[in-house]
Formats: structure tokens, C-alpha cells, sequence
């Protein structure tokens, strides 16, 4: 009898069992594909990251370099050696969580798992063979999948997910993207940096709708330079396969159909939970409509033993709330109380320039009806920017018109998904701009534009504009 | 309806101000409390808020001379506005500001001793934003060896920039006056109208109470609300720290589980706390308590003890004490006749009344006797100086002073710093024997203790007669034995024959 069974190895699940290990309970983990990590580690933010370094490496070397005086003869992408730098990466870090349960003396099932009731688990390998595990306490960690529209059929082949955009085999000569989301942007940018055309077909009039909206705004001038084209406010209607050839119609609105053609398209419309094979019905857990599992304020579902964290309950889906939901649960279990403060979940966009964001945005402040200000800094004016070639982006930031708290921080430009962690820190002491504005930060270094955006909020103090 | 806005009163001698700049429009809705326009006095700019939330009518125009009283403008209460807020907010006196010069005083940590490098701000005795007069006093910081008063060195608007709490280093800054004129008028039903929670929260922002991440799980945990932990943060942030050492406020019994039967036979639980309680040193028992192991390591101390029979003292004390209290206004108590006593003989064993310093004894030929007296917040040794000068009434009185202050943490350091020998009473307490420790960088301190009655030998016949005990650590470096037991033998002599006082003998 274990004292929790963890299901699914991603980053919620396999944090989730190093804390309860930590914590001294005896922990399995169950996960239903031979290498640990989940979506995150396998084909998400890690192999994602590798492949958009290295295109990034290419897209200075074939169009900044000669600018710093370094010049190249014969430039040329080998995409397989990319694709196996990449994998070698997943490798080490899959092997890396390997070794972190032998450490914790995690016992890891290898094999679907479902339930049987409310404490029974039963693995199933891919041979057919299974065993029952038992658990005082289960947490469900099983994820998400690439969600598709009904009328397209993922062919795997030239309709792709973000699953097969990391395998690709040639790079595409016109890649058209259906979402303007972050996975939709970064793999996008991935081959936009090696030559391809990009089509970027969205629904809503911004993309990344859901972040401020000066983000999009900005990160759609950057991508056009590096040879993206966005069809925004238009509804894809049909994605028709016609062998080296993808067309993808769209209704822009005006009620006329746009038709884009390419050689792959690339459906990046969203994830949704994943509970397929789980059984969740055989321990009683509720399922809600949209396909999450149902958890209240400690995460845990309506059956009281058993807890959900990560892509399949509500919320971002991102990692590192995976991550802190199984912390949050861990603790939960061994009698702690922790808590997640949602609204400072970060937010990060790894296209070039990088967009990151915590907090309110600016919208979200109108809607709420909550008085603010704001203060940017471009990147232009930034030395260390200048310096690195980069000046792309801004920093803004919102602070309550009468406290000067801060309230959002959203920034675009060089380097910001690490910035963004200055603004949280920041924000979980509820600091004021005044406050970041006081502080010394390095010279030169991005960093400096955080600052002389809460210059610019305090009082419109900013020193270098 | 529409409120009347009339220049406030803002100073004694001013009469007229001119309208500055307005910065609202005529026309525009404005907000309780915003600043609409800005007046000029001769002797100063102030901002003039609004006093009610509406539609502003501008009466006087950029540039025009108004007199004390004279119309401004106008506020028309927007129907909305005066629906939500309730007649009780246009009354808010708000409006009218002391004539402010403009200046601001920053006070800083005095120099209040040699040796002192730092303070402690002990207390804040008027709030942020408090109006202070010059010389009124503001705070309470201790040292390492007194606590004091801070007095105002202005007249205005205290601002607090220390907290309570903060060490402070000589010079360092602790507060701001803005200056002004003169009183705020209307501060009295300002203040008095204001909630309570308001006022207090004077000093306090947005995050004040706001946990850390880590704390506030750490409060969690303990079942302890935010709200309940004074923050030591930034702005009264709570930090780890604090909730660390954050307890309960009541210790409800706590609701044990249905426990274990066999455990509960085991270990029968006695019904009482188990509260403890974690309070800050005070800089002053701080130091008395590094200065005490100090000097335990680096003085020879050896104490020596002897008896002194009491009945002759407390038969004159009887005889003559209604009429000294008569004559002096003062009590005849056992300190001057310990005092004088001990002058003589320190003047007959000079070394008991000498120090080392370096390679250097310094004798005194003066008797500053430092008499130990537990005060509030630590011990403390007040001095009475050239006392082998003083007569009775005059050491009686000066030891009532002394305590007096002590008791009130308001001696100076200059009232306790240069004693050449010590004098501390554990009998107040029911000691009967002690071995006191050497108040540094003097030689030699006398402990004296409780009386009781004892059987003593006089003259081969056991008598039952009151009796004291007397001990002197010393610093047998440079007191040898011969000198302190004789100087001993000598306080005991003139402590059993006090006519002896009168005639050196
Ligand atoms: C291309 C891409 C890029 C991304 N980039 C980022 C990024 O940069 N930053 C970021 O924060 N997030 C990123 N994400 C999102 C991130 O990957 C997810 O939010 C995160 O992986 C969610 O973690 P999880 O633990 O909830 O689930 P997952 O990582 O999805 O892990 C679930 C695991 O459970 C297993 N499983 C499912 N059902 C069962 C079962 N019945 N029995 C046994 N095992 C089962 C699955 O095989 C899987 O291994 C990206 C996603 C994609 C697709």
C-alpha cells in the first residue's frame, strides 16, 4: 500500500511524487510511455526551446553576424543533426528525471494507468500484461493533448500537431499555422528562422489574444520582419490535404473566403485535458463538460483521496503551474498549508523577441474598473540592447494609480522570460514601481528596462528616454 | 445642492491669498479630497483639495486676491455622488492646512555619549502625520546605557522615517518635520472625527500586513490570521520571521483528536499552558549582559564576606527618623549610613577605590559611588557623586532622585557614567548572601542583603539581634586580600558604631 500513486510523469506528476517522497510518504509513480517528463520534457517546452535556439543560432549567423564583423562562407541548416541535438537534449533531461526517482526511491510503473476504485490502480503495459497497485492517496497527473477543429483531420503527415512539427524531415516552404498562440508563434518562428513562409491564421484580431494586448501588437511587427504574414480575424472554415499541397480556407469576416495554401499546416489551436484510458468513472471522479477533471480550492476532486494538478484541471497550462500544483498537493497531503497564488503564474512566449508577463493586463485593469498608470521603456533606449543588437521591445508596467503598486508587468524584448521572475518576486512582496524604481540594477543589463518602466510609472521619472 | 469652498485660515498673519493654478476646469466632476487649485500666501503655496465629490464652479479666477473666508468655487454635489456618499463625507474638515513654510526639518540621532554608536528607537510617542511643537517630545530611543527622550526640533508635521524597533546609528536619520506656521485649525474635529482605524493605520500602505509567500503559509499553518501579526517588513510587510515567532493571540485549549486511549494512560495530560512567550532584548539588557560575562573573564574577581550587626543603626534610625523626615522632607534609610561608611573606608584603602587602565591604576581621591538600581528595563547604576562630601539628608536625597528617573528610564548617561565604586542591595529582594559582580571598569562593588535575626556571640552571651550580611567582589589584581577584607572589616566597624561617622574614628 502506497501512501500516494502518482498518475502521469509530466512536470506536475513527477514533481508531485519528489515532493511527497521529500515529505516521507512512500510514492509510486505511474506513466504511460517508456521515458518520464511528459509533454514538457518529451515534445513541449524542452524540445521546443532546443529547436528554437538553434534556429536562432542560424538566423543571427545568416543575418547579424556579418553586422558584427564575423563573416561565414557556405551557411547551410542540417535539419536531422538539429532534430538529434534536440533529442539529445530530451534525453539528458527524460534520463535526468530517471535518476531523480531512483534517488527519491520512487517506485515508477511503467504502463497506463486506470482505476479500479478509489485506491486500486491497475497498470496496463503495452504487451497487455498488467498489475494493481494500491494508494491511501491518488493524484491524477495525466495532462493534455493538441485539441483540432472537427472538420480537420490530423493527418500527421502535412496536417500536423506541435507533436510532429519537432520531427519534421525538410524544413517547410510555406508553414501555415492555424492559432496564434504560443505554441502556434514558437514553432512557427522555429522554421520562419530557417527560411520557410509562415501563414498565421487567427480567429481573434491580436495574437496572443490572451496576453496584453501591447504585446501582440509588438511581437506581430518583430515576427514580420523575419517573414511571418497574419491573416487575424479570420475563422478557418476547411483544411484540405491535396498531397505536397495544404489549402486552408478562412472566412475573413467581410464574408469572403480567403484560401492560403503551404506544404504542411500546422493545427495549433490549443490542448485539451487528457484523461483517455483512465477510467476516472471507476473511482467515482467527476469529469467536467469541457473534459477537465473537477477539483475545488485544494485540488482535490469530489472523491476525497484523490487530487488532479496540472493540464487537466482549470487553469493555465503551462509547466511551472504544474509544477507548483504538485508542491501544493504534496504539501496538502502531509498536513502543510501551502497555497498558489494564480495571478502571479508567469507567462512566456520563447519567440525572439521574448514576451513575458504576470499580473493584470492592461484590459483586465479597464474591465475591472481598477485605476492605474503605466510606464514603458523601449528596449531601443536600453545600452545593453543597443550593445547586443535587440532593441526590439518594450517594457510596461501597471501600478495602482493611488498605492503605486504594482499590478502587471508585461514585457517584449531580449531575454524577458528570465526578467519576468524580477517582476514576481516583486509582485508576491507587492512591491511598489517606486520600490523596483530604488533598487540598483546592473549596468548594462536588460534588467535596467524593468527599472526605467517603474521610473517611468512612478512619476514619469524614466532617466534614459 | 452645491458647497460653498472659502479660503481656510492659514496662518496667524495672513489675511489674503492669490489663486494659483487651477488644476481642474471649470465644469469638471472632482473628487472629494482632489486638489483643485493651488494658493499663494506671502508666506507660502498650499494646495487647496476639494471638499466634496461633484461638479466644480470655478469663483475665482487665476491671479485673483481673495480674502480669508472669501468664495473659491463652488462644488455642485452630482446626484450620484451624494447618494452614494452620505452627508458625513463633505464634512470631513479636510480642507483647511496650516500655512506650510515649505521646509522640512530632518531630525537625526543626536550624539549621546562617547561610547554610544548606535540607538534603538524604542517608541514612537506622536504618530506619522502628527502635528508636533518644538520641543515636544516625539520618541523614546534607548542606547546600550540610558533611554531618552527625543524632543521636537521644529514645529510641523512629524513624518516617521524610522520605525520603531530600527537600530540606528549616530547621525542617522529618524523622522522629518514639515514646518509650519502654526496649529492646524481644524485639527482637533479632524482628528477626533476621523475612525479610529484610520488614525492608526497613519503609518501603514496597501501592503501593510501583506505576508511573504513563505509566511504566510507558515500562518496558515498555525491558524493565525495576517491580520493579527504586526509586520516588521517594508511598510509593515510580514516577514518569515515574523510568522515564525507569530503566536496565537488566546491559547484556546486546543481540540486534541479523540486520541489514542493507550497514549492518554501513558502521559496524563495536566491541563495548563504551555504558552511561551518571545520578546525582544532590550539594547540595554543586551549590553549589561555582555558586559557582566566580560567581566566574570576578564577580571580576578573574589568576593568576601562578613556580618554586621544592624541594632545599632535601626535604634538610631527609630530615635531620629521622624524628625530627619521633618527637617530634610526625606526618609533616614540604611543607604547613607552604607554610603558614608563606605567613603571612609575607600579613603583609608584607596586601592578598593581605584581602576586599572592599561598598564596604569588610577586612584580617585573623590568617593562617586554608583548605587544599582532595577529599573524597567535592565539594571542600572546611577551615580552619586563626591559623596564622601555629602551629608546624610544630601545622599538620601539624591538617591531618591536617582531612582526616580531610573524607574522612569529617564536617566542621562552622564548621571551614570564614572563611579568609582558600586553599591547594590540584593536584600531589597530577601538575598541573604550574594556574590555581586564587579561593575567595570571599577574594582570593587559592595553587596548588602537582607537583615535577620540571629543568635550572635556578644561579649560570651548569645544574643538574638539583627543581622546583615555584607560582601565586596573584588578585582584582586590590584586589590590584595589585606585591603579588602580590612576595607570590609572597616565598613563593619562604622556600620555597628555609626557615632564613629561623626568623628572619623
Ligand atoms: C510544443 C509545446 C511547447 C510548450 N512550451 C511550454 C513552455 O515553454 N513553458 C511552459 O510552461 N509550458 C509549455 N508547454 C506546456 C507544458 O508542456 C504543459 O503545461 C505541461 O507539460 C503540463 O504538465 P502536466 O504534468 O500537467 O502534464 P503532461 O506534461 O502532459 O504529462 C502528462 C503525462 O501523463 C501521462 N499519462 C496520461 N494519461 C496516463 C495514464 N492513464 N496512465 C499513465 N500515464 C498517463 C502522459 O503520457 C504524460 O507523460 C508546452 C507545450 C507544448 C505542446
Amino acid at each position: 500500500m502506497y501512501d500516494v500513486i502518482v498518475i502521469g510523469s509530466g512536470p506536475g506528476g513527477y514533481v508531485a511524487a519528489i515532493r511527497c517522497a521529500q515529505l516521507g510518504m512512500k510514492t509510486a509513480l505511474v506513466e504511460k510511455y517508456s521515458t518520464l517528463g511528459g509533454t514538457c520534457l518529451n515534445v513541449g517546452c524542452i524540445p521546443s526551446k532546443a529547436l528554437l535556439d538553434s534556429s536562432e543560432h542560424y538566423h543571427n549567423a545568416s543575418h547579424t553576424f556579418t553586422t558584427h564583423g564575423i563573416e561565414l562562407k557556405d551557411l547551410k541548416v542540417n535539419l536531422g543533426q538539429m532534430i538529434n541535438r534536440k533529442n539529445e537534449v530530451v534525453k539528458q533531461n527524460t534520463d535526468g528525471i530517471q535518476f531523480l526517482m531512483k534517488k527519491n526511491k520512487i517506485d515508477v510503473h511503467q504502463g497506463l494507468g486506470s482505476f479500479v476504485n478509489n485506491t486500486t490502480v491497475k497498470v496496463t503495459k503495452e504487451d497487455g500484461s498488467s498489475s494493481e497497485i494500491q494508494g491511501k492517496n491518488i493524484i491524477i497527473a495525466t495532462g493534455s493533448k493538441p485539441s483540432s477543429l472537427p472538420f480537420i483531420k490530423l493527418d500527421k503527415d502535412r496536417v500536423i500537431t506541435s507533436t510532429e512539427a519537432l520531427n519534421l524531415k525538410e524544413i517547410p516552404k510555406h508553414l501555415v499555422v492555424i492559432g496564434g498562440g504560443v505554441i502556434g508563434l514558437e514553432l512557427g518562428s522555429v522554421y520562419a528562422r530557417l527560411g520557410a513562409k509562415v501563414s498565421v491564421v487567427e480567429f481573434m484580431d491580436s495574437i496572443i489574444p490572451t496576453m496584453d494586448r501591447t504585446m501582440g501588437k509588438e511581437l506581430q511587427k518583430s515576427l514580420k520582419k523575419i517573414g511571418f504574414e497574419f491573416y487575424l480575424k479570420h475563422k478557418v472554415t476547411s483544411v484540405e490535404n491535396k498531397g505536397k499541397e495544404v489549402t486552408v480556407k478562412a472566412d475573413n469576416g467581410k464574408g469572403e473566403i480567403v484560401e492560403i495554401s503551404g506544404d504542411y499546416v500546422l493545427v495549433s489551436i490549443g490542448r485539451r485535458p487528457y484523461t483517455d484510458g483512465l477510467n476516472a468513472e471507476a473511482a467515482g471522479v467527476k469529469i467536467t463538460e469541457r473534459g477537465q477533471i473537477e477539483v475545488n480550492d485544494h485540488l482535490q476532486t469530489n472523491v476525497p483521496n484523490i487530487y488532479a494538478i496540472g493540464d487537466v484541471v482549470k487553469g493555465a497550462m503551462l509547466a511551472h503551474k504544474a509544477e507548483e500544483e504538485g508542491v501544493f498537493v504534496a504539501e496538502t497531503l502531509a498536513g502543510q498549508k501551502p497555497h498558489i497564488n494564480y495571478n502571479l503564474i508567469p507567462g512566456v512566449v520563447y519567440t525572439w523577441p521574448e514576451v513575458a508577463s504576470v499580473g493584470y493586463t492592461e484590459e483586465q485593469l479597464k474591465e475591472k474598473g481598477i485605476k492605474y498608470k503605466a510606464g514603458k521603456f523601449p528596449f531601443m533606449a536600453s545600452g545593453r540592447a543597443r550593445a547586443s543588437m535587440d532593441t526590439d521591445g518594450l517594457v510596461k508596467v501597471l501600478a495602482d494609480a493611488e498605492t503605486d503598486e504594482i499590478l502587471g508587468v508585461h514585457m517584449i524584448g531580449p531575454r524577458t522570460a528570465d526578467m519576468i521572475a524580477e517582476a514576481v518576486v516583486a509582485m508576491e512582496y507587492r512591491a511598489s514601481a517606486e520600490d523596483i524604481s530604488r533598487m540598483s540594477h546592473a549596468h548594462p543589463t536588460y534588467t535596467e528596462a524593468f527599472k526605467e518602466a517603474c521610473l517611468a510609472a512612478t512619476d514619469n521619472r524614466a532617466l534614459h528616454v | 445642492m452645491s458647497k460653498e469652498m472659502r479660503v481656510p485660515t492659514v496662518g496667524e498673519s495672513i489675511s489674503e491669498v492669490t489663486v494659483g493654478q487651477w488644476f481642474k476646469k471649470d465644469g469638471d466632476l472632482v473628487q472629494l479630497d482632489e486638489v483643485l487649485c493651488e494658493l499663494e500666501s506671502d508666506k507660502a503655496t498650499f494646495e487647496f483639495p476639494s471638499e466634496a465629490s461633484g461638479i466644480l464652479r470655478i469663483k475665482a479666477q487665476e491671479g485673483d486676491t481673495v480674502e480669508i473666508g472669501g468664495l473659491i468655487c463652488l462644488i455642485e454635489e452630482a446626484t450620484e455622488a451624494s447618494s452614494s456618499a452620505p452627508s458625513s463625507q463633505p464634512s470631513t474638515p479636510s480642507a483647511v492646512k496650516p500655512a506650510a513654510s515649505g521646509e522640512v526639518k530632518d531630525m537625526i540621532v543626536p550624539t549621546v555619549g562617547e561610547s554610544i554608536t548606535e540607538v534603538t528607537l524604542a517608541n514612537w510617542i506622536k504618530k506619522d502625520g502628527d502635528f508636533v511643537t518644538l520641543d515636544e517630545i516625539i520618541a523614546e530611543v534607548d542606547s546600550d546605557k540610558a533611554t531618552f527622550e527625543l524632543p521636537a526640533e521644529a514645529t510641523g508635521i512629524l513624518r516617521h522615517v524610522a520605525k520603531e524597533g530600527d537600530v540606528l546609528e549616530i547621525g542617522g536619520m529618524i523622522c522629518k518635520i514639515e514646518v509650519t506656521d502654526a496649529a492646524p485649525v481644524a485639527e482637533a474635529p479632524a482628528s477626533s472625527a476621523a475612525p479610529a482605524s484610520q488614525a492608526s493605520s497613519s503609518s501603514a500602505n496597501y501592503a501593510s500586513g501583506h505576508a511573504s509567500p513563505a509566511a504566510s503559509k507558515i500562518l496558515a499553518e498555525k491558524g493565525i490570521a495576517p491580520t493579527s501579526v504586526a509586520g516588521s517588513g517594508k511598510d509593515g510587510r510580514i516577514t518569515k520571521e515574523d510568522a515564525m515567532s507569530a503566536q496565537k493571540p488566546t491559547p484556546v485549549a486546543q481540540a486534541t483528536p479523540a486520541a489514542d486511549p493507550k497514549v492518554a494512560e501513558a502521559a496524563p495530560v495536566v491541563p495548563g499552558s504551555r504558552n511561551v512567550r518571545r520578546e525582544k532584548m532590550s539594547s540595554l539588557r543586551k549590553t549589561v549582559s555582555r558586559r557582566l560575562v566580560a567581566v566574570k573573564n576578564e577580571t580576578a574577581m573574589l568576593t568576601t564576606f562578613n556580618e554586621v550587626n544592624m541594632k545599632p543603626i535601626m535604634d538610631l534610625r527609630s530615635k531620629y527618623k521622624d524628625q530627619f523626615k521633618e527637617k530634610h522632607g526625606v526618609g533616614l534609610g540604611f543607604m547613607s549610613f552604607f554610603t558614608k561608611a563606605v567613603c571612609v573606608a575607600l579613603q583609608e584603602w584607596p586601592a578598593v577605590n581605584a581602576m586599572i587602565d592599561g598598564n596604569e591604576i588610577v586612584y580617585n581621591d573623590f568617593c562617586d559611588i554608583s548605587i544599582a538600581v532595577s529599573a524597567p528595563k535592565g539594571l542600572v547604576v546611577p551615580v552619586v557623586r563626591n559623596a564622601e562630601a555629602m551629608s546624610f539628608d544630601q545622599i538620601e536625597k539624591e538617591i531618591v532622585r536617582l531612582a526616580g528617573k531610573a524607574r522612569d528610564n529617564k536617566l542621562s548617561i552622564e548621571e551614570m557614567t564614572g563611579g568609582t565604586f558600586t553599591i547594590t542591595n540584593g536584600g531589597v529582594f530577601g538575598s541573604m548572601m550574594s556574590t555581586p559582580i564587579i561593575n567595570a571598569p571599577q574594582s570593587a562593588i559592595l553587596g548588602m542583603h537582607n537583615i535577620v535575626e540571629r543568635p550572635m556571640a556578644v561579649n560570651g552571651e548569645v544574643k538574638i539581634l539583627p543581622m546583615m550580611y555584607v560582601a565586596l567582589s573584588y578585582d584582586h589584581r590590584i586589590i590584595d586580600g589585606r585591603e579588602s577584607v580590612s576595607f570590609l572589616v572597616r565598613v563593619k566597624q562604622l556600620l555597628e558604631d555609626p557615632t564613629r561617622l561623626l568623628f572619623g574614628v
